[in-house]
């Protein structure tokens, strides 16, 4: 049955496993990262403060928010076409690329007081036993310190209200324990960290 | 007297609730439950790489089975493999949970093909094969394809089996395991909606359906998460097996292999008692563990048994006839990490535990390491040549067991 049927596999993602397949390849992601740079910036570094900065983000994290985006699990007008077509290795590739970039220098100035309230809230609210203790990510956590502000804002707010993708809902229970007030402060205080 | 005492009370608690604070909201369910000396504790679960990594970048070769058996790549590219189930074509079904997909991989001559078979599901972790049929355990309902096999590339809409098994969509351990019993009805698994709380009165369970009638039945309580299980051949008694809470420290309580040995419904005790004979600090207060079912085997803590069947096929030497494979997807609540392997466990002939050891050992790479493993088992199946076939949802690729030859 299946015989005939393998050249009209339209409904899938058909592939034949070889022992030639390629690790991830930084060059290759290099090339194929030209399209991210209109939004996220030359060399990972994002000058838009609503599109989050790729560069030294750790691999697994970024090739898992590829799949998430190509998925329809997490939403977004720009990036769920731009991955929409890419595959698994393709992601891997780029997440390589941007991985093996110079994390960009934070660019916002934190307010004194959440400067010296942030590092109690990002250990009372478990933000450090996963992204590390200098928010800098891990394996599929992202890298925080330093990101942009709004996006942080944004993406934090996503996570409270329920709407926003996650492993294993992790984020949106960590989210749920959050005042307006412990967002804005926590936001404010990551976006000011610089990479060490 | 007594109404104006209650409406007395009913006025006091508005005010009061107009005047108190809103309600804490629980913790992330991983790190409910830790006491407060392990706050700042740096561990954290594992997740796969959802994207899926190539056998070439990976150490294969450190891989070990005992002399006489081989371990080799059998497919990859199929991202997080979790549950496996075989078709009788041969047909390999795996199924994830963080993704939407059941894949079919269809071996043709020495070639593995990888089909997307199923797309759009919740959560579909649970899957077996009887009688042609593939079902479906998503985080909600089961779904049934029947003559799946003759349809890999047009599978159409699953029959509802069961639905609305997680109303409230409960946090915690949401995904199912599913397997078809002896008595033609399925088995699974609705585990408990965090680390250690108090369940409601379907959840921490067993229970079974009747994919004929889909009359519903508890099958065992007490069951925190059991995300393997399988019957002895021989006494068609159900086995599984069941993962302990954590934050109770680096060896304690024990994940837990459990058997099932008589007709009335065992409790086994979460949230009170964990592994037979620890009573819980919090919840087992004014409780005894003497109230509860004991495990057959204790496992090691944080170890994380998953799949586990019962070796039934005709490759493997006599002695490996009737045992117990577990696929320990390893510990991350643990300061020194364990599991990781394919384990073995030898029942005598009372069908009663006589050895525990590890079968397929080599993912362990460093154990103080974060992460320590390159690989993690999720699942094991018999192929049709006796074969065993094991699932990493870390990378993405199912290993091939063979004996001989």
């Amino acid at each position: 049955m299946w015989h005939s049927a393998s050249a009209a596999a339209a409904v899938v993602a058909l592939f034949i496993c070889s022992g030639a397949a390629q690790a991830a390849d930084i060059e290759a992601g290099r090339a194929k990262a030209q399209t991210c740079a209109a939004c996220h910036g030359n060399e990972g570094h994002s000058t838009n403060p609503a599109v989050p900065s790729l560069a030294g983000q750790p691999a697994q994290a970024l090739a898992t928010q590829l799949f998430q985006f190509r998925e329809g699990n997490r939403k977004n007008d720009q990036m769920s076409p731009m991955a929409a077509n890419l595959s698994n290795a393709e992601m891997n590739d780029l997440a390589a690329y941007f991985a093996s970039l110079k994390p960009a220098p934070a660019t916002h100035r934190t307010a004194p007081q959440n400067a010296s309230a942030g590092p109690a809230l990002a250990k009372k609210f478990n933000c450090v036993q996963c992204h590390g203790p200098r928010l800098e990510g891990q394996q599929q956590m992202p890298r925080i310190a330093g990101q942009h502000y709004d996006y942080l804002l944004a993406q934090l707010r996503l996570f409270k209200a329920g709407r926003r993708a996650d492993m294993d809902g992790n984020m949106t229970s960590a989210a749920q324990q959050l005042s307006d007030t412990d967002i804005e402060v926590l936001v404010d205080y990551i976006a000011g960290l610089g990479p060490q | 007297m007594r109404i104006v005492m209650v409406v007395c009370l009913a006025a006091f608690g508005v005010a009061h609730a107009q005047n108190k604070p809103a309600e804490p909201t629980p913790p992330p369910s991983w790190h409910q439950g830790k006491p407060p000396a392990l706050q700042e504790s740096t561990l954290h679960p594992f997740a796969p790489n959802l994207t899926g990594r190539q056998a070439s970048e990976l150490p294969v070769q450190r891989l070990k089975v005992p002399a006489g058996f081989k371990v080799e790549v059998w497919a990859e590219g199929i991202p997080e493999a979790r549950s496996l189930a075989v078709g009788d074509k041969g047909t390999v079904f795996v199924s994830n949970r963080l993704s939407k997909n059941v894949y079919a991989v269809v071996d043709r001559g020495g070639k593995r093909e990888v089909k997307t078979l199923l797309k759009g599901l919740d959560a579909p972790n649970g899957i077996a094969f009887s009688k042609g049929t593939l079902y479906v355990a998503e985080r909600g309902r089961i779904t049934r394809y029947d003559g799946i096999e003759n349809r890999l590339d047009q599978p159409g809409e699953g029959k509802v089996v069961i639905d609305n098994l997680d109303p409230n969509r409960a946090p915690g351990h949401f995904w199912k395991f599913l397997a078809m019993g002896p008595d033609g009805k399925l088995y699974f698994n609705i585990g408990a909606p965090g680390n250690i709380v108090m369940p409601n009165y379907t959840q921490a369970s067993i229970m079974r359906v009747d994919p004929a009638s889909g009359v519903l039945e508890t099958v065992a309580l007490g069951v925190r998460n059991s995300v393997g299980m399988d019957w002895n051949p021989k006494s068609k008694e159900l086995w599984f097996t069941n993962h302990g809470r954590d934050w109770l420290g680096d060896d304690s309580p024990n994940d837990t292999l459990h058997r099932v040995a008589t007709k009335t419904v065992p409790n086994f005790g979460y949230p009170f008692c964990h592994q037979g004979d620890i009573i819980d600090p919090e919840f087992g207060k004014g409780r005894s563990c003497k109230e509860f079912a004991k495990p057959a085997l204790k496992l090691g803590a944080h170890i994380a048994p998953l799949g586990m069947r019962f070796y039934n096929g005709k490759m493997f030497p006599a002695e490996y006839q009737g045992n117990i494979f577990i696929a320990m997807h390893g510990s991350w609540n643990r300061t020194t990490k364990q599991g990781y392997n394919v384990s073995r466990v030898v029942l005598d002939e009372k069908g009663a535990v006589k050895k525990y050891e590890p079968f397929l050992t080599g993912f362990l790479m460093d154990e103080k390491a974060d992460p320590p493993m390159w690989g993690r088992p999720v699942d094991l199946a018999v192929m049709k040549d006796g074969a065993m076939l094991v699932s990493d949802d870390y990378n993405g690729i199912l290993y091939r067991i063979s004996h001989g030859k």
